[in-house]
């Protein structure tokens, strides 16, 4: 189990990347950091690490303060963005580093031996021989996390692993990651700034923001229940459609179209409706197109992406989104007669708040 | 007029080319002349009899061999030494973070502005105070840490990722561990063109062995063969062709490595 307890972080340069962070990650659990760059999501892999030391706070393995201690000390495994395999060595070589240097180390004989076996379970004997600069980078990608793993460390750590690698190969080597650490049943820490590569490995989600954990939670509920507007705003593509709405009695009211809170569901308010602006979110999957519609408007631009398309179009003087069906044939230019799915609307305070 | 153009920029070139090479081939050509030839006015260009006894005369004259050796020794003793200072120095100013890093680099460049012929004088009074001189410890050590080439071999370390260090610190490989297994073999390229030129320096150095040796046995070939010109008077024929023989084993360093040592020049804008 990891424990990380109110780190804090503040670089020489006084940017503070991270402000008071608490996760307690559990054993064999895979948890994606996530978050836009500059959120504090590798600083806290580095601490991890110990390639960095936080300015306060804790973090505990299964009860046991690490910091201070020596990476080496901390038994992890670390993959980084870049691979860093050494390239003037054999893959054989370069799996086989951890086990020849240091104060542990192994007999050459055994630690090729042992070299092999993970070579064999992450399935790439025959690059055995090959220079890292002649494989593609899935290959490199691969050799890198066996050397990673070839210690037999408690923690694996990937900093944005898959970013270096083109889209096909991505989806391929994020499915074989996740069945590898599930198979050797490994405490999994994965570094990324792409939403549907976290949604599709984690187990759980660390979404973060300017040094603060947004939401830490399993992957359908970052995309069905946000904390608040920034997860709301980070997850899911094309990006929620957000609305300024004035509350009048018992309705919402903008320029061009109104909701009615009494079809709102009651159990679903999390607090009650203080003050009178709020900012209403709508997936662009939760408009639908009907004959008693909200609001009427134009198609100004269309995106086919595939089964389904986007329509671009404008209401309340400000740019939307809704995804229709592709076979429902709705060119450019041609009107749509909007309306939304009550139950799946978000409502916002000011402050990003989720109220409902 | 783009032909003229031509024109005049290869008579330029060939121009500065004989200028720059006729001291060195009047050098081999006088090396095989008699005293006459080589003394007459006008001169002689192209002796009448190639007088190769002239080399073994010369070598009979003055302890060549001994310079030699000497020259070879201090070379290579140098050499290594800067190599290793050069190394360490860099990798911990290249891959650890440490307190005073910014103002040691401020003052290392610093050095680097001050003329070679101000610390020679420092030097002297350290190495005639500690009662050196004459030994092949005064001519070694004060060639065994080069600023140059430690500033020369950041910038080649610093386009090396960070995470090569990184992964040996996770893995729990010492610093010489990963300096040794990882980083030289890494930077041989760069090392290769430090050796080269630093070997070369070494055998070229003439004030310094001038000033901390007064014994023919501790001479190098430079001031061995200023030594033999003062001392065979006239005979300029056999000091030519002892500087032909100081200068040919270096002439065959150059041409054998001369891609490595143009790419140092070249990337450095100085020579070492």
């Amino acid at each position: 189990m990891i424990e990380i307890e109110n780190l804090r972080k503040v670089y020489d340069n006084k940017y503070e990347a991270l402000k008071s962070i608490n996760l307690t990650i559990n054993n064999s659990e895979l948890v994606c950091l996530l978050g836009p760059s500059g959120c504090g999501k590798t600083t806290i892999l580095n601490i991890i690490a110990g390639l960095l030391d936080p300015t306060s706070g804790d973090i505990k393995f299964d009860g046991k303060s690490i910091i201070g201690m020596h990476p080496k000390d901390r038994d992890i495994g670390l993959v980084f963005q870049n691979y860093a395999l050494y390239p003037h060595m054999s893959v054989i070589d370069n799996i086989m580093f951890p086990l020849v240097v240091g104060s542990n180390k192994l007999p050459k004989a055994e630690a090729k031996k042992r070299a092999q076996e993970y070579m064999k379970i992450t399935k790439i004997e025959s690059l055995e021989d090959k220079k890292p600069g002649t494989m593609s980078g899935g290959q490199q990608q691969r050799v890198a996390i066996t050397r990673a793993l070839v210690q037999n460390p408690k923690i694996l750590l990937l900093d944005e692993p898959l970013s270096n690698l083109d889209a096909r190969l991505r989806l391929q080597i994020r499915e074989e990651i996740r069945s590898l650490v599930k198979r050797i049943n490994i405490t999994t820490i994965f570094v990324t700034h792409d939403q549907e590569e976290a949604l599709s490995i984690s187990d759980r989600i660390v979404l973060m923001d300017q040094g603060i954990v947004q939401q830490f939670d399993r992957p359908q509920n970052l995309y069905l229940e946000p904390a608040n507007l920034f997860v709301a705003k980070f997850m899911g593509n094309p990006i929620i459609n957000t609305f300024e709405m004035l509350k009048q009695d018992n309705t919402l009211v903008s320029q061009d179209f109104s909701l009615d809170l009494k079809k709102f569901d009651k159990d679903r308010f999390k607090c009650d409706l203080d003050g009178d602006k709020f900012i209403v979110g709508i997936r662009p999957e939760y408009f639908v197109l009907s004959h008693t519609p909200l609001f009427k408007t134009k198609v100004t631009v269309k995106e086919l992406i595939g089964k389904d398309c986007i329509l671009n179009f404008e209401v309340n003087n400000q740019a939307a989104k809704i995804i229709v069906d592709t076979n429902s044939n709705i060119e450019e230019g041609q009107e749509l007669a909007i309306s939304v799915e009550y139950e799946n609307i978000y409502l916002f305070n000011l402050e990003g708040k989720r109220i409902y | 007029m783009k032909r003229t153009l031509t024109v005049l920029s290869y008579v330029f070139i060939i121009g500065m080319s004989i200028i720059t090479l006729f001291p060195f081939i009047y050098m081999i050509l006088a090396s095989l002349m008699t005293f006459q030839e080589a003394t007459s006015i006008p001169p002689t260009l192209i002796p009448s009899n190639w007088e190769f006894q002239n080399y073994s005369t010369a070598l009979q004259k003055a302890p060549f061999a001994r310079y030699f050796f000497n020259t070879v020794l201090v070379a290579t003793v140098s050499t290594i030494g800067t190599l290793f200072t050069t190394i360490l120095a860099s990798f911990a100013f290249v891959k650890l973070n440490f307190k005073g890093k910014k103002a040691l680099l401020t003052a290392l460049v610093a050095l680097l502005m001050v003329p070679y012929e101000v610390v020679v004088f420092s030097n002297y009074q350290t190495i005639a105070q500690l009662g050196l001189m004459n030994t092949y410890t005064s001519l070694i050590v004060p060639s065994m840490a080069s600023v140059f080439y430690i500033f020369y071999l950041n910038s080649f370390l610093e386009a090396m990722p960070i995470s090569y260090y990184n992964v040996a610190k996770v893995t729990g490989a010492s610093d010489l561990e990963f300096i040794f297994k990882v980083m030289v073999p890494l930077s041989k390229p760069a090392l290769f063109t430090m050796s080269i030129l630093s070997f070369i320096g070494g055998w070229n150095s003439f004030i310094w062995p001038v000033l901390v040796t007064n014994v023919p046995e501790m001479r190098l070939l430079g001031n061995g063969l200023s030594a033999f010109a003062t001392e065979s008077g006239t005979d300029v024929h056999l000091q030519m062709a002892a500087s032909t023989i100081t200068i040919v084993p270096i002439l065959i360093l150059y041409f054998i490595f001369r891609k490595q040592i143009i790419r140092g020049v070249v990337k450095s804008g100085i020579k070492g």
